[in-house]
Formats: structure tokens, C-alpha cells, sequence
């Protein structure tokens, strides 16, 4: 059985990583194909600071803050493995910062360590009034991403470095299974209206004496729009802006200015940190992490299947029942059970967020995965 | 007893004013000499509290020791007091000193003997001063930073909290689940207290006496009655050397043997409460310690693994052996040294064990005040 991958971040490889881990021995002779036109370094999760905290709350989505759990403790189980640095894993403590009161936030029971922040530590901060310290943990793509592509390597999963251009080029050539990890440029496979950039610019630093991420939070301006200081492994990650449409990947100079400018108010001894490069990417924003499966989806009015083996064309059907129609649905599961049709399970959309839910959204699309190979029936379908 | 006196520049010539008990007096020195002025006879008798006089000679302290005290005290004392001429003479300057290899993480045991408020001062005295620098923009310049980690125990100890737990920044206990990364272990203490690293800290200080007018000799003292012929004030801060110098066997050296590696991903301090083995990471690598007596370095090197298995990716940077000026308790107190029938008063700053970065600062102002008596009991010296 041929799946699928298409991106190479870190939703792809992870979960490309998940399925193999869970079915590889359950299914015969599953392959596992990965495309992208981008690979480490040059990923969006390769520019990511890193560091592990969702939004500060998650509106009742309490699926997304299961995943997010989930990651968590999947990366603090690592923390002592020998891998552990090579997988870009190690433990980071700091200050969420608010300028006015507010809640604790989704992930105070999920993090270590999480209190309030006591005045004497305010004190320090002028110009926010509240809040809280955690331990969290650091998550490095630069690192994370070619520890997973090496797993995967050494399991016989291929990659491929192209431009994918449609779901059907790769079912053409025989794909049953298609994980679409593509992030922000998913609408280029399937126009999504609530997929949007969210543009990020980062200045990179070496500044070895801080060793606490300090994370602000304007909510008047916004998620990401205030100051951000990450240290990382290798240098220290300032920040923030979210630029909600903008697909501009090149570096601006005013983004730059107002980024410095707020992070050294926020810490002084910046001033002497040399300023290495700046790095921007684009966050693939929406409501909601879109996570579930698909058989191909055709337009309301006429569908037209087009049913093929090989080459040649068996069966051609035409109807103008809708898919939601259960008749044409239960037709659709008989047709892709012999084997005829190919399902898209889509995991994409995890904004800033990507590496810290990500554990938690390839065991789902794992589990999704899993309910595809039994409506298969038990082991390999051989095609007609 | 409250003096206040102020020093201000007008044209180029020191104006000082004190006042004492309501009295203000203003002397302004004529402008064809600038150290030489008119004192009514009426003044004599206050005379020892005006020790602002120009008419006198500056008066000559001597410091020992180039350490973190010996500089410490020589600042606060430059500070303080201008019409003193402040130098310091040691056989060792940064980066040679023993306070160089420590790792300078502000912390301490309590001593035997001096009454706790007295240690707490000491403590809150130096951590205050160092926040100030932490939180400024010369921290990465001055070596001094904030530090968070924890402190974990075998078992569970009779005291919960030091004597300082409410002078560091944050002081709690740690949870169960921050207790799980050590297994063997079971209490903790978590806190953010401060990383001071002399090798910067020390030039730091060097340039901030050279402000006020302090200079720097490169001498061996092993005779304070000979120093006496040429200084007024002598303060000894001269640390191990002590035991030479004044022949106080309490001092005894206190071995201490440092690992150094390069492990960029470890944000935390992590010390077990014997004091046998910590890692505390800094600006330029992580310092592995330690032991009291000889040992081998992978010995240290074994004991901090198991705590932080990371560190079996760290690289290694050096070793370093120092000996702390171990006494029961420091010595900060006045004594004197008789040269032809003069006592010259002496006063003592020494002994601090491996606290010395920890107490630096507030046993520095316990020795100003020190010197303040030591001033206000000389004979007067004016020159009508």
C-alpha cells in the first residue's frame, strides 16, 4: 500500500513517523512516500524559536489542548534519552507577561513548575502588571527535523524533493493514501478560505547570558505582535510580529526596527548582543487545525467518477446527487473498498503552534489513518 | 549618627558642604588653590566628623586582595568616600584570582557564629546590587544574570527554606512532576537567584574603581606593619592569604574542582543539597563541580550525567582547581597594626568560604562603615 506525505515540516515527517511506527508491521508492504518542495533547513518549523506554548487560550477547543498535552509529555519522556539534544529537546523556564490581569491560561496544568509571578519579578518588567513563570520545553526544528528525516530514512520511507501539483497526480500514479501536511500553500492543492499567512519576522542573537524565554502579550494588539525573546541552543529568537495575510517572505527593515526596538525595552541587555541575521516566515493560520479525512471531493451539481485501474478507464459513472447523499457515500465506500478510489487525510493549519501540537496531531491522523485500513478489511487490498 | 555630605564641581574646583545637627557649613576653597581653604577656629571642635576637610592630605586606604572582596570593597569604599585615595595591591588580578573559577551562583550556608540577620544583610545587600546590574543593559558586560534552577535532597530536610529564600528573586518548593526528572531524590527546592561570572564581573568592577579614582598595584603584601608606613587605612581582603599574612590558622583552604563544557541547551542550575555535585550553566559554558577534596574529573563528570544524562552531548572546555578561604565564620572586623608606637587601623574582610561571591557586595559595606570608624576616631589633622 502506497502513502502518501506531502510536506516535509514538521507535521509531515511526524506524521508520516506516527503512521509507520503504528502500522507499518499491521499492514504489508506499506510504503511511505514523502514530497516537498522545501526540506530542512528551509521549512517554516526550521525558523520557529522552538519553544512549547499554545495560544494563551483555547476557546473551548479542548481537542487542540489535548494535542498539545499529548506533545508535551511525548517530549518530556525524551528528555533523559541519549537522543534527547540530538532531537533538539531540552527544558526551558521563563515569563509570560501580560499588561492587564487576566486568566491563567490553557496550559498552566500542562507546563511544570507554573505560578503566578510574584511583584519583585514584575518589578523587573515595566509596563505589564501581570503575570506568570513556567517551565516549558524547547523544541528545535533545525534539529528535531533532520533527527526525524534520518528515522525515517533508516526505515525505508523515501523522499522526494518536488512541487506536488494535485491530490490526483499522485493517486494517478497509484498513491492510495494521501497525508496532506502542506501548511500555509494548502490552498494551492485545495482552495481553503480560513488558511491564511500569518507572517512572522525573527531577529536572531547571541546573547549567551539570558537563559529565560520572556513572552509578552498585548491583547489589544494581538497574538505575536509583542515582544518575544527565546533563547535557543545556538543563539537567542526576538520577536514579534503576525501579519495576518501577508505572504511576504523577504526580511523588512521596519519590521525589523520595531521588533528591536521593543525587545531591548523589554530587555536592556540586548544592547550589547550582536545581531546575527533575520529570518521570516509565514505561519499557517486558521480558525481551527483542520485534521480529518477525505475521499475526493467533487462539485455538488454533477459528479463524475471516474473510475480507473492501470491506465484504462472501467467504469464511468455520472450522477447529480450531492456526496453528502448516504446512498452515494455508501456507493463511494464500496468503490474506494476495492480499492478504486484514494483518501486525503488533511493536517494542516497549526499557526504558531505547529511544533508544539504536532505529537498530538499525528496520533490523531494516525488513529484516521487506522479507520482507513479497516474499512479496508484486515490486512493488504490488493488492487483490481 | 547622621553626616551628610555633598561633593559638587564649580568651575572645575571641588565645592563640599556637610552638615551635621542642623549646622551647615560651605566651604569653597579660593580659586588660586584649590586645596587649601579657610577654616574657622569655631569648626575645630567637629572637625572629626569634617573629614571632608581638603586642608588634610587624602587619606591613603590601602586594600588587599583583588577577589571579588577585595574589589567589591575597594568600590564601595571609592564610592563613598572621595577624599579617600583607594588601592588596591594583590599578587593576582583577574582572570587570575580564585574568584575567577568560581561559578558565582548566588547562594550560601549558613555560618555558625554570626547572628543570621547580620548573613541575610550580606546576602540581600549583594543580591540587590547584582539585580540592578542583571537588570540593566550592561548585564552581558558585567557577567550577571538571572539564573533559575533547583536544589534537590535525598531526603527531606529539617529546614525547608535557608535564611535567604525571600532575598533571590523567587523561592518555592518543587512539584512532584519536577521532582520526577530525579528519581533518587525526594525534595526540592526551585528558585531564581543570580549568576554572577567573575572573569567579567571583575574587569566590570576594575573599570568601575578606576571611575572612582582607585588605582591597581601588582604587589605581594606580606608585611601589613610595612604597609602601615605607607598607608593610613589598611583593608585586608587578602582571602587564603590571611593565613600567611595575619597568621590566622582558622583560615585553611577549601578545595574545589571544576569541570567545564560546552552544553548550550542547559538553562538550568541543578545542586544537590551536600554541595558535592551541581551544574550551573553560564555565559561561555557549564561549570560541573564539585568536591572538597581530590578527585578524579570523571568522577564529577559521571555524577552530574546521571542527574542530566544531556550532558553526555557536551564537549568538554577545561578543568579548573581553586581553593576557598574556608574559615568557621568570615572575618569582618576591625583590628590594627602597630608601626613606630602608631596604631594604624586595619580592617579585616576575609573568609569567606565558597560564599564569597554570594556575600561580596554586603560584607563590602559592612567594611565601609568600618572605615568610617576607623576615620572618625583619627586626631584631627587640620591646617589652619
Amino acid at each position: 500500500m502506497r502513502v502518501a506525505v506531502i510536506g516535509a515540516g514538521v507535521i509531515g515527517l511526524s506524521t508520516a513517523q506516527c503512521i509507520y511506527e503504528r502500522y507499518h508491521s499491521a499492514v504489508s508492504s506499506l510504503s511511505i512516500e514523502v514530497y516537498a518542495d522545501r526540506f530542512t533547513p528551509q521549512t517554516t518549523s526550521d525558523g520557529a524559536a522552538g519553544l512549547w506554548q499554545p495560544y494563551l487560550y483555547d476557546n473551548g477547543n479542548t481537542l487542540e489542548t489535548k494535542w498539545n498535552k499529548e506533545t508535551f509529555d511525548y517530549l518530556l519522556g525524551f528528555l533523559n534519552s541519549p537522543d534527547s539534544i540530538k532531537m533538539g529537546i531540552f527544558l526551558q523556564s521563563g515569563y509570560n507577561l501580560c499588561s492587564d490581569p487576566a486568566p491563567d491560561p490553557s496550559f498552566r496544568d500542562i507546563v511544570l513548575g507554573f505560578r503566578q509571578l510574584a511583584k519583585r519579578e514584575l518589578d523587573l518588567f515595566p509596563g505589564y502588571s501581570h503575570g506568570w513563570f513556567n517551565t516549558a520545553l524547547m523544541i528545535e526544528g533545525k534539529s528535531y527535523l533532520p533527527w526525524l528525516m534520518n528515522w525515517l530514512k533508516q526505515r525505508g520511507v523515501k523522499f522526494y524533493q518536488r512541487k506536488v501539483s494535485s491530490f490526483q497526480e499522485l493517486a494517478d500514479s497509484g498513491v492510495e493514501v494521501i497525508i496532506n501536511c502542506t501548511g500555509v500553500r494548502s490552498g494551492e492543492l485545495q482552495p481553503d478560505p480560513e488558511l491564511k499567512p500569518g507572517r512572522g519576522q525573527i531577529i536572531k542573537v547571541s546573547a549567551p547570558w539570558l537563559k529565560h524565554f520572556i513572552l509578552t502579550h498585548n491583547f489589544k494588539k494581538g497574538v505575536y505582535n509583542s515582544p518575544y525573546i527565546i533563547p535557543g541552543s545556538h543563539h537567542v529568537t526576538v520577536g514579534g510580529v503576525f501579519q495576518l495575510g501577508n505572504w511576504s517572505e523577504q526580511n523588512s527593515t521596519a519590521d525589523h526596527k520595531k521588533i528591536w526596538e521593543e525587545a531591548c525595552s523589554l530587555e536592556p541587555s540586548l544592547k550589547h548582543a550582536r545581531v546575527m541575521e533575520d529570518w521570516s516566515g509565514l505561519r499557517p493560520v486558521r480558525s481551527r487545525v483542520r485534521l480529518e479525512r477525505e475521499m475526493m471531493q467533487f462539485g455538488p451539481a454533477s459528479c463524475e467518477v471516474s473510475i480507473k485501474t492501470g491506465a484504462k478507464p472501467l467504469v464511468h459513472l455520472s450522477t447529480s446527487t450531492s456526496p453528502s447523499n448516504a446512498v452515494w457515500t455508501q456507493t463511494l465506500q464500496l468503490i474506494y473498498n476495492y480499492g478504486l478510489l484514494f483518501q486525503v487525510i488533511h493536517n494542516y493549519g497549526h499557526g504558531g503552534y505547529g511544533l508544539t501540537i504536532h505529537w498530538g496531531c499525528a496520533l490523531e491522523a494516525a488513529r484516521l489513518f487506522g479507520e482507513i485500513i479497516e474499512q479496508k478489511g484486515q490486512g493488504d487490498r490488493s488492487r483490481l | 549618627m547622621t553626616v551628610t555630605s555633598s561633593v559638587q564641581w564649580r568651575m572645575g574646583i571641588q565645592t563640599r558642604s556637610s552638615s551635621f545637627k542642623g549646622m551647615s557649613l560651605t566651604v569653597t576653597p579660593p580659586a588660586h588653590s584649590p586645596f587649601s581653604t579657610q577654616v574657622p577656629r569655631s569648626l575645630l571642635f567637629v572637625a572629626p566628623f569634617w573629614y571632608c576637610c581638603p586642608a588634610m592630605h587624602r587619606v591613603k586606604v590601602a586594600v588587599v586582595g583583588a577577589g571579588v572582596v577585595g574589589l567589591s570593597t575597594a568600590v564601595v569604599i571609592a564610592e563613598a568616600l572621595p577624599h579617600c585615595s583607594v588601592t588596591v595591591l594583590a599578587d593576582r588580578f583577574t582572570p587570575n584570582t580564585t574568584s575567577d573559577g568560581a561559578a558565582g551562583i548566588l547562594f550560601a550556608s549558613q555560618f555558625p557564629d554570626v547572628p543570621v540577620e547580620q548573613q541575610r544583610r550580606w546576602f540581600k545587600r549583594t543580591f540587590d546590587h547584582l539585580l540592578l546590574i542583571a537588570s540593566s543593559p550592561e548585564a552581558g558586560v558585567a557577567g550577571v544574570f538571572l539564573s533559575s534552577g533547583w536544589q534537590i535532597f535525598r531526603e527531606v530536610p529539617p529546614e525547608k527554606k535557608p535564611y535567604w529564600s525571600d532575598c533571590v528573586l523567587s523561592f518555592g518548593t518543587m512539584t512532584d512532576a519536577e521532582l520526577k526528572r530525579f528519581p533518587q531524590y525526594k525534595f526540592g527546592q526551585a528558585f531564581t537567584t543570580i549568576k554572577c561570572e567573575c572573569p567579567s564581573y571583575l574587569p566590570w568592577l576594575q573599570k568601575r574603581l578606576e571611575k572612582a579614582g582607585g588605582i591597581m598595584i601588582h604587589e605581594k603584601v606580606t608585611d601589613l606593619a610595612e604597609l602601615g608606613l605607607r598607608y593610613d587605612v589598611i583593608v585586608n581582603c587578602s582571602g587564603l592569604g590571611s593565613r600567611e599574612l595575619l597568621g590566622d590558622e582558622d583560615v585553611h583552604p577549601v578545595r574545589g574542582q571544576v569541570l567545564r563544557v560546552h552544553a548550550p541547551w542547559l538553562q538550568h542550575f541543578v545542586r544537590v543539597a551536600d554541595g558535592h555535585t551541581y551544574i550551573y550553566p553560564g555565559a561561555g559554558g557549564v561549570t560541573l563541580g564539585g568536591t572538597r577534596q581530590a578527585a578524579d574529573s570523571q568522577a564529577i563528570f559521571e555524577r552530574c550525567r546521571r542527574l542530566e544524562p544531556s550532558l553526555g552531548s557536551a564537549r568538554p572546555l577545561g578543568e579548573w582547581v581553586g581553593l576557598r578561604p574556608g574559615r568557621r565564620n568570615p572575618r569582618v572586623e576591625r583590628g590594627h597594626v602597630r608601626v613606630h608606637g602608631r596604631r594604624v587601623p586595619v580592617v579585616h574582610n576575609y573568609g569567606h568560604g565558597g560564599w564569597g561571591i554570594t556575600l561580596s557586595w554586603g560584607t563590602a559595606l559592612d567594611a565601609l562603615d568600618l572605615v568610617r570608624q576607623c576615620l572618625n576616631e583619627r586626631p584631627p589633622e587640620a591646617r589652619l
